[in-house]
Parts: C-alpha cells; structure tokens; sequence
C-alpha cells in the first residue's frame, strides 16, 4: 500500500540512553515494527527516547504501545522520555485521549 | 557418346568422368577430368589410360588387372567407391576417390570412371593423425604424468581438433558422454553425441552446439565457464555441468585444438537449487493463512522447478481425496491436467497410488512409467488417451503429514522435461511437504481461533437496536477482515428508567482477549447504570474495572444518556460524536482520556439539546483511520462532507450516506473493525413537545465546535 510517508525508525545513542526516531504513521500495520525494535534495546538503557515528531498518524495500537512502555519504564525503572509529533493528527490523537498529559511527553527542540 | 543428354550431364558432372575403351584407349574426358588431371579433351583422346593418369609405378598392376577382367569378366574394383593414387599432367601423384562401372554393347566392353580429388581431405585427416601422434607423445612419451593425471582425473577431460573431432578423451569423459570405449566415442560426431540431450542454460534457454565454449573458442571468441543441465533423452537422468575450455596453440599462435574440462556438478548444483527452493516455498507457506491459496502457490513453483506437473490433494474428514491445486508447467496443457484429474475417483484404491499414500503415509516413487502401468489405471478409452497424451516420465507421490494424520499429498508428474524423477526430488518434495503440513495445520488452528474470537465478538452486539419514543436509531457495523488480529468494536443502546444509555467504544486488544473485555466493559456499563446516572461517572466506573484487569486493557468509549431532547455526553478517548443539522455539522462534547490507561484522571459530562430533525452520529476510528487509494485516511474532514447536508434525513439514511462515502474511497478490506451509530430525533415528535422544551439552546451546551474548530482541534480522537 502506497503510504504518504514511509515508516522509518532511526536509532541514535548518546551519553544519556537511546532516542528511536520515528517517521511516518504509526498503525497497526507498524506497529508491530516498533514494539520489536525497542524490544531489541534490552534493558541496558537508562533512559529511551521516542522522538515522534516526525510523526504524522498515530491509531489506537500505537497507544496502547506507549502505555504499556510507560507501564514498563516504571516497573523496571528506567526513564521514558516522549517528544511530542508536530504533525496535527498524531497530536490531537494523544490530546483527546488524555496520553499527552499523562504520558512523559516533552516538546520538540527547535531545530 | 550415345546420345546429347548423356554428353550434356557428363560435360558439367562435378566429377571428372573419364571413359575407355576394351583396348585400354581414352574415349570419353569431360571438363572436369581437364581440370583434375591437367590434360586437354584433345591431348587424351585415344591415348592408354594407364599412361595418361596411373603412376608409372602402379602402371604394371593395373594393367594386370584389366587383363583379368577382359579373360573372365570378373572385376575387384568394379562399381565400388575406391581410393587411388592418380597422375597429373605436371608429374605430381594426388589422391583421387572413383567409381568404375563396366558396360558391353556391340562394340564390346566400356568402361566409365567418375572421380574426384580428395588431397584437400587427406591433408586433414594427415594432420589431424599428426596432431594425435604429437598429443600421444606428449602424453605418453616424455610426459607419463600427464596421462596418469587427466587419465585418473575425476572430471571428463577431452581435446578437440579444429573440426570438433575428438583427439583425445579420458575415462571419465568417456563414460560422461556415454559411451563404453574410447574408440566409439572417436567415430561418433559431435553433433550425433550432442542430439543425445537434451541442453539447457542454468537460466533455462536450449544451449546449442554454436554455444558450448570450446567451439566459440575456435570463432576466437571468448569462452567464459558455461553451466549447463543436461538431460539425457534416453534414460531421463538430468546432470549440471560446468565446461570450461582453453585453446591449444600452434608454434604460429593458431588454435589447434581445445581441451574443455567438463566438471559434473549436478549434486552440489541440485543442493544449491533445493535450498533456494526450499527458502522460497517455506516464505510462501508462511505468507499467508490462507492455505489453499497458499499450497496453489507451492504447486506454482514446484513448476518448472522440480516437476513439469505438481497437484495438491488433501483428505478430509471422511478420508476423501478434496483437489486443490493443479499446476503445470505449460499453462495450454493446465486444461489437460485438470480433465485427467476428473477421472480420478474422490474414493481412492488404498492399492495404488494417492490412495496407497494417504493409506500408509509413505511417500512412492515412480521413476519409470510404462504404457501397461497406464493401461491398468486407465477407467476409459478417454482417459487412456488423456493419460497417454499427457506424456508421463515418471511420477512422485508424497504425503503431507502431521505426526501420524495424513492431511494430504503432493503429487509430482514429469513429462515434457524428459528427466526421470529420483530420490533426490524425493528428499526435496518431502521436506516441501513438511512445511505444507505446518502450514495447513497452523491455519486451521488460526482460523478456528480467529473466528471463536470473531463469533464472540459479534455476539455481544445488539442483534437490533431498541425503539425509542420520538427517536430513530441506526447502526452499521463492518468487521475488521478476516485473519486481522485487532478489532473489537462495540455499541449498546438500553432503557434505564425514563432514559435511554448508549455506550460506543473500541478495546484495543487480540481475538478471544477484545471479546471478554467487550463484555467486561458492557455488563459494567448496564450493571452501574442501574445506580449511576452520569455518562462521566459511569466512565470512570469502567476505568476502574479496566485497571483490576492483570494485563494492560485500555478501551476508548463514549456514552450517552438520552433524556426527552436532551443528550448528556461523556467522552473517553472516543472521537467526539457529530450532531447533524440542516444547517451544519458540528462536533459536540469534551474530549476525556482513554479509559484502563492512566491514573488520577476524570471525565465531564456535556449536555447537548437535540432539535428535531437533527441526528447525532457517533462512530469508532475505524471510518476515519480507513485507507483509501493513495494511502490517505478518510479522515475528519471527508466524514463531514459526507454528512454534510443530510438535513432532516431518516436515520438509516444517514448511516448509508456515510457507508456510501466510505466504501467509495476505501480500497481493500477492513484493517479494523468500523462502527457507526446514527440518532435522529423525528421532527413529528419534536413538533409535538414543541411548547414543553425550549429547543433554543446552541448556546445553552456551550461545548458545540464549530466544524472548522472541530476539524482542527478535535478531528482526529484515537
């Protein structure tokens, strides 16, 4: 199926932990791709980052996955950082249903 | 001579046509005799022959032997092909092939020769005779080792002249090509050894003599290692072969001979092939849950691969034969194969072939069929006909099995190719069947599971939506497709004294998992109503039900409480239902956070005043997630359209106005269950609570969003 903008996660490391970014839309026919890779990390990391800034469609699957990484994070204890999607319709998603707020989301830096 | 047609055909014979008479005296010498020998017509005419063209050294025989035939009319030489050694003008002696015939007439015996020049042959052959007496002194004189070497060399080793003659060949050559000595292989040509196969690139076009290396050595091209499958046309065995030639160069740099390596590779070739076959149908059996179509794709590549027909049967319940696929390798010839299969009974002789199979789970291997094995299995004239014209070689029957269950088999039929199946396919067509059985057996299994899920699912919708006074309700609901593991779409509409609860919402979840939480999540809506009034409160009841759950269950869900005109509206995580009017449509409501996801959160109830003729539209992200062609979502914006300008429309009308819109963009199926609920409020009976209820409140509700707000702010909820 033809997508306006392809899927993609980008893996960079520093100093603090790992930031995933990931492009595209985040659906239940990607979502899948997401859980495995951060699966991969292990546990190893102090601290993840979702850059979703780039994220132009979030569905309830992908969600539901940040909940349950954000369920993770605190029973392992380790720090889960969120980067808010500039795109409109990844951030209303997480607006109406109450993700933005309860979730450890962190504006965009300026680029 | 006797007559002018005679004399014409003699004048322009290629051959040189010499005649004589009793007396030994030239009477007849055509031009080409002229040519051959050197002599004028003129010159010869009446002259000894013997003189004329026989060595003075071979004169004394000749004329011996022409005396005999004269005293007793039998002659050696007469009317055979022979070689002689002939004379020309110039003195030198050259290698003439004749023929001589004798006649006797009035004028008594004649005799009539037709002969020709063959030094140009016989310089060949000596070369070539010197060629192999260099090689052999090569080989066996100062350099033993060479022969001992390519001799006991596994690999077929042979050298060729410039004609392609053999010059040399060692055992395993020998015995490659298929012959028993040396001495044989020597007098059989080229092209007489290569008609014996059947020859093709690895890519699978027909490899001709002008192709095989050595010969495009002797072209001066360049002969790069050429692999080549071989299939012989008399004892169907199929062999990979690598040839690789190199030129054998005279003192001047000219190509004398080629020596070609023919290195058998068919083993190391026929595993690779397996492997790469093998990776191919284990993705293909994976692909899908499918299986038929799956197991159609398997019999798809078995061709030509492997077999030049491959048929997939499976046994069902009562151990009757069900076919499912047919393939072959000439798609003209499918018609064929599939009227032949119409002959074969869906009860099997447990004696013979399927039936043996599926009765004892092992596989049967036919190498060589012959016509009487057809005739016995042959039901009819027709089918005899059908069985012959399909040219069978040899056949491979193998069972698709689990454990002990024979679930089916696969059949591999060769025909055209001409190569004999062998133990090696056998190997292969069994570990293909292997994978089928996993494959059929996990597909089962999924879509037994899938559709309990499903069925479960289903089950807890409202078989119909209630009647209520003043009101007309509809829905419409379209299941995710079948094998999608996601879906889980519900709605529910029931009384609760003089109002009315609807609840809409979406469990994110799997199969039989979506399905209990469906029902966890209804039966705690209707059970709470019975006490709570409020949407919100009764939303954050779920919430807390959701959260005892073991495992992370969060579900969106919106509910309302329909009361005479009035709509009471809690949202939690839903997307914000749409109210209807001739003049707009607008999203009402306040957005609330998911439910089963977050801690220390709560939910608003929104009041809504419904004005006759207006219609509330509530629906799941289904309709707006929906991908349509380009990859685009149908999204908040084509929902509005598609409602816009509804105005005082039936309910049903409504929801088919949206379906409409929705299967028009839409291209496949479902990834996701799709839900809509549409509630019109009927202007009679608005018209009649007219003068009760103040239906001037737009701004009373104070959460209605404009479209354009909506669009932008709330359009896309989950």
């Amino acid at each position: 199926m033809v997508r306006p903008t392809e899927f993609k996660i980008t893996r960079t490391t520093t100093e603090t932990g790992v930031t995933l970014s990931i492009t595209g839309e985040l659906d239940l026919s990607t979502v899948a791709v997401l859980a495995e890779s951060v699966g991969r990390l292990g546990g190893d990391g102090k601290q993840l980052t979702l850059d979703l800034s780039e994220l132009s469609f979030m569905d309830s699957t992908g969600l539901r996955l940040l909940i349950e990484l954000d369920q993770q994070a605190r029973r392992e204890a380790w720090k889960l950082v969120l980067i808010r999607p500039r795109h409109e319709t990844a951030a209303a998603v997480l607006q109406a249903t109450g993700a933005d707020s309860a979730l450890p989301f962190e504006d965009p830096t300026d680029r | 001579m006797a007559s002018t047609l005679a004399e014409f055909i003699i004048d322009r014979a290629y051959s040189a046509v010499v005649s004589m008479d009793e007396q030994g005296l030239v009477t007849a010498w055509n031009p080409s005799a002229e040519a051959t020998f050197g002599h004028k017509r003129d010159q010869v005419i009446g002259r000894p022959v013997a003189e004329v063209i026989v060595p003075e050294r071979l004169r004394a025989a000749h004329v011996e032997g022409f005396r005999r035939f004269l005293a007793s009319g039998e002659g050696r030489v007469l009317d055979r092909l022979l070689e002689m050694t002939a004379l020309r003008a110039d003195g030198t002696e050259f290698p003439v092939e004749l023929t001589i015939s004798a006649l006797r007439d009035g004028a008594g015996w004649s005799f009539h020769a037709f002969m020709r020049d063959v030094s140009e042959r016989k310089e060949a052959e000596r070369e070539h005779d010197r060629l192999v007496a260099e090689l052999h002194r090569a080989l066996r004189g100062s350099e033993r080792r060479f022969e001992a070497i390519v001799g006991s060399l596994g690999d077929a080793v042979t050298i060729r002249d410039r004609e392609h003659r053999f010059l040399y060949a060692n055992p395993a050559a020998i015995a490659h090509l298929g012959f028993s000595s040396w001495e044989e292989l020597r007098d059989t040509t080229p092209a007489a050894i290569m008609e014996d196969f059947l020859v093709f690139a690895e890519d699978g076009r027909e490899i001709r003599m002008a192709d095989i290396p050595s010969v495009r050595i002797l072209r001066g091209e360049p002969a790069e290692p050429l692999l080549i499958r071989t299939v012989n046309r008399h004892n169907g065995a199929q062999r990979w072969n690598l040839l690789k030639a190199a030129p054998l160069l005279d003192e001047d740099g000219e190509v004398e001979a080629t020596i070609m390596i023919i290195e058998e590779v068919t083993e190391r070739k026929r595993v690779e092939l397996q492997g790469i076959f093998l990776a191919e149908a284990s993705a293909l059996l994976a692909s899908s849950l499918d299986y038929e179509q799956t197991l159609r794709n398997v019999a798809e590549l078995a061709v030509p691969e492997v077999a030049d027909w491959c048929a997939v049967d499976l046994v069902d319940e009562d151990g009757d034969r069900v076919s499912v696929a047919v393939a072959h390798v000439d798609p003209a010839r499918l018609d064929l194969a599939k009227e032949l299969r119409s002959y074969e009974p869906e009860r099997l002789d447990p004696r013979q072939g399927l039936g043996l199979v599926f009765r004892t789970g092992q596989s049967l291997l036919y190498p060589e069929i012959p016509d009487d094995l057809l005739v016995e299995g042959a039901v009819d004239e027709r089918h005899l006909e059908l069985l012959r014209a399909v040219g069978f070689r040899s056949a491979l029957v193998v069972p698709v099995r689990l454990g002990d269950r024979i679930l089916g088999a696969l059949t591999l039929v060769s025909s055209d190719s001409g190569r004999v199946l062998d133990e090696f396919d056998r190997k292969l067509a069994e570990q293909v069947a292997a994978r089928a059985a996993v494959a059929i057996e996990n597909s089962r299994l999924y879509s037994q599971r899938s559709s309990i899920a499903r069925t479960l699912q289903q089950s807890l919708l409202p078989e119909r939506l209630p009647e209520i006074p003043g009101y007309e309700l509809a829905s419409v609901y379209l299941p995710a497709m079948e094998g999608s593991l996601v879906g889980g779409d519900f709605y529910d509409v029931w009384s609760v004294g003089d109002s009315w609860m609807m609840i809409i919402g979406d469990v994110t979840g799997k199969g039989v998992d979506a399905a209990a939480m469906t029902a966890l999540v209804r039966h705690t809506m209707r059970t709470a109503s019975e006490f709570l009034t409020s949407p919100a409160e009764l939303l954050a009841r779920v919430d807390a039900t959701l959260k005892q759950r073991p495992s992370l269950s969060v579900c969106t869900a919106l509910c309302l409480r329909l009361q005479d005109d009035r709509a009471t509206i809690a949202v939690g995580g839903h997307p914000l239902p749409l109210y209807v009017t001739e003049q707009r449509v607008s999203a009402v409501g306040e957005h609330g956070p998911l439910l089963g996801a977050f801690a220390e959160v709560s939910w608003q109830d929104i009041a809504v005043e419904l004005q006759a003729g207006g219609t509330l539209v509530a629906y799941t992200d289904g309709i707006t997630d929906a991908v349509g062609g380009t990859g685009t979502r149908f999204g908040f914006e084509r929902l509005c359209d598609a409602l816009d300008g509804v105005g005082d429309r039936s309910a049903a009308e409504v929801i088919g106005r949206l379906s409409e819109a929705l299967a028009k963009f839409q291209t496949g199926a479902h990834a996701d269950d799709t839900a809509a609920i549409a509630i019109h409020r009927v202007a009679a009976a608005a018209a009649a609570e007219a003068n009760a209820s103040e239906a001037d409140s737009h701004a009373s509700n104070g959460q209605n969003h404009d479209r354009r707000l909506a669009g932008a702010r709330h359009g896309q909820t989950n």
